[in-house]
């Protein structure tokens, strides 16, 4: 029963949202489970991710799925020309790997009151049952305390548990991270005919950065965006497409980004890490990379063209001198995002070059990893509501 | 062929002659093997042993290094067993190389066994050998005993079942010998020996004889099942001849013919053919007793440079002489490098 009635105006004119819960009162539990969160940092996250979810917790961020969505809050007495409704039940599947994802769909799948089961993956620790542990314990009691109490649910399991099947058939909305085939073997069991399927799998991104942006500030922002999850992160560039440049360009810029690296990322990466990084040095080199360690061996940083193959590492960052026709001709077809540093983003060319291609973001460079309900080339947070034509 | 091999394998250190093999031996490879020459492209012949060229022994489960030169004759692939990341290193094995590598690891084992020679028991299958013109790990390791061996026996008719056990079989040679030479993986052993069904007339037929255990492939497994190492080569000589013996040897694929078995004292030794640094990971910078990455280097491999591979292993370079009376340099292996997580949200 949606007690919560809340209108919103947008490009559909006045939209009423029901919702079970009382908005104020969740966006407030939030804030002030913000505030906890500002005390320490549980051992399962690393200060990064923890700051990110921190940041992610801003009033005014948790509005804007709202505001997207719906349009402006606003009382008004005008008829309504659609009624929104949360579809119902939410399967979210989430494989081994996957960092924040997890924690952040909890919180959007919170603003639409929608019973969560999260199913994470059996051969990792999962972020999303550490975060929805703490969240249980230091929310204030209230609408959010209730909700994580009474409707959100995390288990563990294989693949071939029988959970995986009532969970596609008791859910409303499936949402899947993973494979393209992990993802079709979810969407292909029963489920709901009326149900919906959202699906974000393996994807890649690239950071775009003219020459004439290539200054200080840009190149420590590269750095950082990077270094978060190197190549294992969906929004993380692995490849940086300097445009414009030629060859002795690339490598004085390739070593500005190698002398400033230590100064961005001051923690000491643990051995295997380093090790594996050596190991990805010398990969590119006997490939024709042009590849350099960075100081304390924190990351390979490298120099080629799209002929070079290309090994699996996690702290490669991959460098192309190129120009714009030839970078679009070889954007990948599971292109996510664009991260750019460009002189005129705003320039309707970019848009021209981009159409018929598939990336599914184009935004600023130090914006790449900042989830937002378009993702993936949809509305995806909108369509965990069944919407009502609504004609007085 | 590397003078070196013509001394005992713990002689006194001959480390110019080492240096004059190893700038030879480097040499050719980079002259003959592209991506190893892309990889070094500035390297100067040197003295200093931590400043030749090594590859990371990862780098072999991505490339098939290939030296081509005049007189190398390559032959098959000698393949890693399965990791956690399910890829195999993939070493090019040539006949020059093999003829140098069995040389040296008849000298190494001989030196912890003896050059007595007495049936081998091998805890794998017949099977794996036949495996075209691929070889494993397992049986490349258990081949190292070879020369040891007037006779083998492979114990499993399926190498992926610790109880499929010829029993007959051994039991006929037990009855035979009074010495046996026993070979397995180190997991293998405990589960094939010690947990299988071996009926009891063949350990009965085992009481009093002579055996000399040898096994590698690491502890992880038995780690995980709590089992140490003084309980294991307990169990496996209890009832046996006073002499029988348990040894454990360290190796890589990537470094095929040098094997390092645990002396007496609890360390390594490297014969006089090899050699082994330690790195702070971090920066590269040799270590001269603290722990850090193993990097093992030998002049046997001509046919692709797996002649110099820094590992993922931490190991410790032991100073002063051993107790064993061994000459030489020695390590102490401290186990693998601790393996973390990756977090992320692509498939990597």
């Amino acid at each position: 029963m949606c007690e919560h009635m809340i209108k919103f105006r947008g490009h559909h004119g006045v939209v009423v949202v029901a919702l079970a819960f009382d908005l104020t009162e969740m966006l407030e539990s939030w804030s002030h489970l913000r505030a906890a969160m500002l005390k320490s940092v549980p051992d399962a996250f690393s200060r990064d991710e923890w700051a990110y979810l921190v940041a992610f917790l801003d009033p005014a961020n948790l509005r804007k799925p709202f505001q997207q969505s719906f349009g402006e809050q606003e009382e008004t007495a005008d008829c309504p020309a659609l009624l929104a409704a949360p579809r119902g039940p939410i399967g979210l599947w989430l494989p081994n790997n996957v960092s924040l994802l997890g924690p952040l769909m909890l919180i959007l799948v919170s603003l639409t009151g929608s019973k969560l089961r999260m199913k994470a993956g059996s051969r990792s620790l999962d972020l999303a049952g550490e975060f929805l542990e703490y969240a249980r314990a230091h929310a204030p009691r209230g609408a959010l305390r209730d909700y994580l109490s009474a409707c959100a649910v995390h288990e563990v399991f294989g693949h071939e548990d029988p959970r995986t099947a009532e969970m596609a058939k008791q859910s409303s909305v499936r949402i899947v991270f993973g494979s393209d085939e992990a993802a079709a073997a979810i969407h292909y069991l029963p489920h709901p005919i009326d149900s919906v399927a959202i699906t974000f799998s393996d994807r890649r991104s690239e950071a775009w950065i003219e020459l004439e942006r290539c200054n200080e500030a840009v190149l420590r922002d590269l750095i950082k965006v990077f270094a978060i999850y190197g190549q294992a992160g969906c929004t993380s560039p692995s490849r940086v497409i300097l445009l414009d440049a030629d060859q002795t360009t690339a490598m004085r810029i390739r070593d500005q980004i190698v002398e400033l690296w230590p100064s961005v990322i001051r923690r000491r990466p643990a051995m295997n890490v380093v090790s594996d990084n050596v190991r990805a040095w010398q990969l590119a080199r006997a490939a024709g990379w042009n590849s350099v360690l960075v100081s304390e061996n924190k990351a390979v940083v490298s120099i080629g063209g799209y002929d070079l193959q290309t090994f699996p590492s996690l702290m490669e960052m991959r460098i192309i001198p190129t120009h714009k026709a030839e970078a679009r001709a070889h954007l990948p077809e599971n292109s996510q995002t664009i991260g750019h540093a460009l002189s005129n983003s705003a320039d309707p060319a970019w848009l021209r070059l981009f159409s018929g291609s598939n990336i599914a973001r184009f935004v600023p460079l130090n914006t790449m990893h900042h989830l937002e309900t378009v993702w993936d080339g949809q509305d995806f947070w909108a369509q965990l509501f069944r919407v009502v034509r609504v004609q007085a | 062929m590397s003078s070196l091999l013509q001394l005992s394998p713990y002689a006194e250190r001959r480390d110019k002659i080492f240096v004059k093999e190893l700038q030879e031996l480097t040499a050719h490879h980079l002259a003959g093997c592209r991506e190893y020459a892309r990889i070094w492209p500035n390297w100067r012949p040197s003295d200093n042993v931590a400043s030749f060229p090594f590859l990371h022994v990862g780098t072999f489960k991505s490339i098939q290094f290939k030296t081509d030169a005049a007189g190398v004759k390559h032959q098959r692939v000698l393949k890693s067993s399965a990791t956690s990341s399910g890829i195999s290193s993939q070493i090019l094995l040539d006949q020059r190389s093999v003829e140098l590598q069995a040389q040296s690891s008849s000298a190494i084992i001989a030196s912890f066994l003896g050059a007595e020679r007495r049936p081998l028991v091998v805890l794998d299958s017949a099977g794996a050998l036949r495996a075209g013109t691929e070889v494993s790990a397992r049986i490349a390791a258990a081949l190292t005993l070879k020369p040891l061996a007037s006779d083998i026996l492979f114990l499993l008719k399926d190498s992926a079942d610790a109880k499929s056990g010829k029993w007959d079989q051994l039991l006929r040679l037990v009855e035979k010998n009074d010495s046996l030479l026993v070979y397995g993986f180190t997991y293998m052993l405990w589960t094939t020996w010690m947990r299988s069904d071996m009926p009891p007339e063949v350990s009965r037929a085992l009481r009093g004889k002579r055996i000399q255990f040898v096994h590698s492939g690491g502890w992880k497994k038995l780690e995980n099942e709590r089992v140490r190492r003084e309980e294991f080569d307990k169990s496996l000589t209890a009832g046996l001849d006073p002499d029988s013996r348990v040894i454990d040897f360290y190796g890589l694929v990537e470094q095929v013919g040098v094997v390092y078995p645990l002396c007496g004292a609890g360390y390594r030794h490297i014969p006089v053919w090899a050699d082994a640094i330690v790195r702070d990971p971090w920066t590269l910078e040799v270590l001269e007793s603290s722990d850090g990455q193993l990097q093992l280097i030998n002049l046997l491999a001509w046919g692709a440079p797996y002649h110099n591979v820094l590992t993922e292993d931490v190991g410790r370079i032991i100073p002063g002489d051993c107790a064993c009376g061994r000459k030489g340099k020695r390590f102490e292996f401290v186990g693998r490098i601790p393996k973390a997580e990756v977090r992320g949200c692509a498939n990597v």
